[in-house]
């Protein structure tokens, strides 16, 4: 009769203490991704990642801003935002304890705001991303011109900078001519034939 | 905020109908969520889940996490359950038994969205015949999401619908001027040794592992004193030997990165061979490159 209980004793109490104590959740538990929004530079790289698009990045040209929202409601915790983040300001927690009453709580926005374009004052990228990448660059100069030119290219914007490589092009062909000119009726005759040369020997080669 | 939902016309999209409460359902409803006096069974409907949720409201009910000492006890009919559980992302021909399970089971009765399907649709949530959650015919009471929950999660959930713990999550909307500058990581590596360090360790040990391991490894590089003599020390300090191994990949790996000043002038004289042939006299410019690089 007493074989059992002594079993018992010996085997212990195999029920966690949750919730009436707190739960050890052991190293590397995925759970809560958490958002330090201070090194956020509302590049995109987790909302392009995430599988399931819990985490969204909504854009308002007019207003300037770009919104980080995130539902943990979608969730799904692969870890995938943490990966690909470049300043690694998204991490998985271990905070399990995610359950609400509303849904509305399941959501999380940060916004930040956008950078203009020096030239046309379109906006055109976020502003903690063209600084963070003006940074990267100015670690990369080899000297204060070098570092200083870059900062002063990185608030123009890809369509402008575009215009300005096109109007440099022009100049150059007005200036000092077209560096590949328009080929000539006989060049192009002279294409052909080679052309069609090519192709009669490749058949000759397919035959054998 | 229905920024998920994407603008579609409204004649290519179903709209559900929700089922909506009488005033005395409600009232009912909000004494029993505050503190229900008596254990509660639960009633569990899957509507076109991954069966992932069900593995772990069957781990809740094992010894280890065992909610049945708070009362709960699984039911196999709607009948006699308070407590609705549905799992999955709410599939077009599922809407028929979830009805029928929330019509079935008595006034009042508690709705639980069980996983990220249940909350949001999840990763199905754009699926073209998902309705996204099962707040979208029934009224819910609590959210649980992961995919799937824990067990631990769970209990967390069902400790919330029978008033035992606190919501511990709250919307949060933070706005950032943009005064605060992102901080540059290793700022004093140089960024090619960085990202190259990063790139290697990710192809030795995978991508999230090596992340860290790449951090370690620059945060030895960071430190004050000599580069290799720090590396050798934190190769030395590991018990693993997993670890030890990768370090010592991207020891290699920096010693191929650095160039010493006898190296440096070798490829400069390589390069000068390149542009001026043996034999030829070089012109006055690189002849006084050749000065400055103190080659003869």
């Amino acid at each position: 009769m007493f074989k059992p209980i002594k079993e018992m004793m010996r085997v212990g109490n195999a029920t966690t203490k949750y919730p009436f104590a707190p739960l050890e959740r052991p190293e590397g538990a995925r759970g809560k991704p958490e958002h330090d929004s201070a090194n956020c530079i509302a590049c995109a790289a987790c909302a392009v990642a995430c599988p399931p698009n819990a985490i969204q990045m909504v854009v308002d040209p007019k207003g300037g801003t770009i919104m980080w929202f995130i539902n943990y409601g979608r969730c799904i915790f692969c870890g995938r935002c943490e990966e690909v983040c470049p300043t690694k300001c998204i991490k998985l927690s271990r905070e399990f304890e995610l359950a609400v009453m509303d849904k509305n709580d399941l959501e999380e926005t940060c916004t930040y705001p956008l950078q203009k374009c020096s030239q046309c004052g379109k906006y055109f990228a976020s502003a903690k991303e063209v600084a963070y990448a003006g940074d990267i660059l100015e670690q990369q100069a080899e000297n204060d011109e070098e570092a200083k030119r870059a900062r002063e290219l990185l608030s123009v914007c890809p369509t402008c900078k575009q215009k300005a490589d096109a109007y440099r092009a022009k100049r150059r062909v007005d200036t000092v001519g077209d560096p590949t000119p328009d080929p000539t009726p006989e060049q192009m005759d002279e294409a052909r034939k080679q052309a069609d040369k090519n192709k009669a020997e490749r058949r000759k080669e397919a035959r054998f | 905020m229905t920024i998920v939902d994407r603008p579609l016309p409204d004649r290519l999209q179903y709209k559900p109908e929700k089922i909506e409460l009488d005033e005395s359902v409600k009232k009912a409803k909000a004494a029993l969520l505050n503190d229900i006096k008596r254990s509660v069974y639960i009633y569990r409907c899957d509507l076109g889940g991954c069966n992932g949720c069900e593995i772990e409201i069957f781990a809740t009910i094992t010894p280890v996490f065992d909610a049945e000492r708070f009362g709960i006890k699984n039911t196999p009919s709607p009948r006699h359950a308070d407590i609705l559980v549905y799992t999955g992302a709410v599939t077009r021909p599922m809407r028929v038994p979830a009805l029928r399970a929330y019509h079935g089971a008595p006034d009042p009765k508690l709705v639980i969205s069980y996983g990220a399907c249940g909350c949001t649709g999840g990763i199905f949530h754009d699926n073209y015949c998902v309705w996204g959650g099962t707040d979208r015919i029934l009224p819910v009471d609590v959210y649980i999401p992961g995919c799937p929950p824990t067990p631990a999660q769970t209990i967390y959930g069902f400790a919330m619908a029978l008033g035992l713990l606190g919501q511990k999550l709250h919307h949060k909307d933070i706005v950032e001027d943009g005064s605060v500058k992102a901080q540059l990581r290793f700022a004093d590596v140089p960024y090619k040794v960085r990202t190259t360090l990063e790139r290697e360790a990710r192809l030795y040990s995978g991508y999230r592992i090596g992340q860290d391991l790449s951090d370690e490894f620059m945060e030895a590089l960071e430190r004050d004193g000599s580069v290799f003599a720090n590396i050798n020390d934190l190769i030395a300090a590991q018990s693993d030997s997993r670890k030890a191994e990768v370090f010592r990949k991207l020891r290699g790996d920096l010693e191929d990165m650095v160039v010493t000043p006898e190296q440096q002038e070798a490829q400069l004289k390589k390069g000068l061979e390149r542009v001026v042939p043996h034999g030829d006299q070089p012109d006055a410019t690189t002849q006084a490159i050749l000065r400055g690089a103190g080659v003869q």
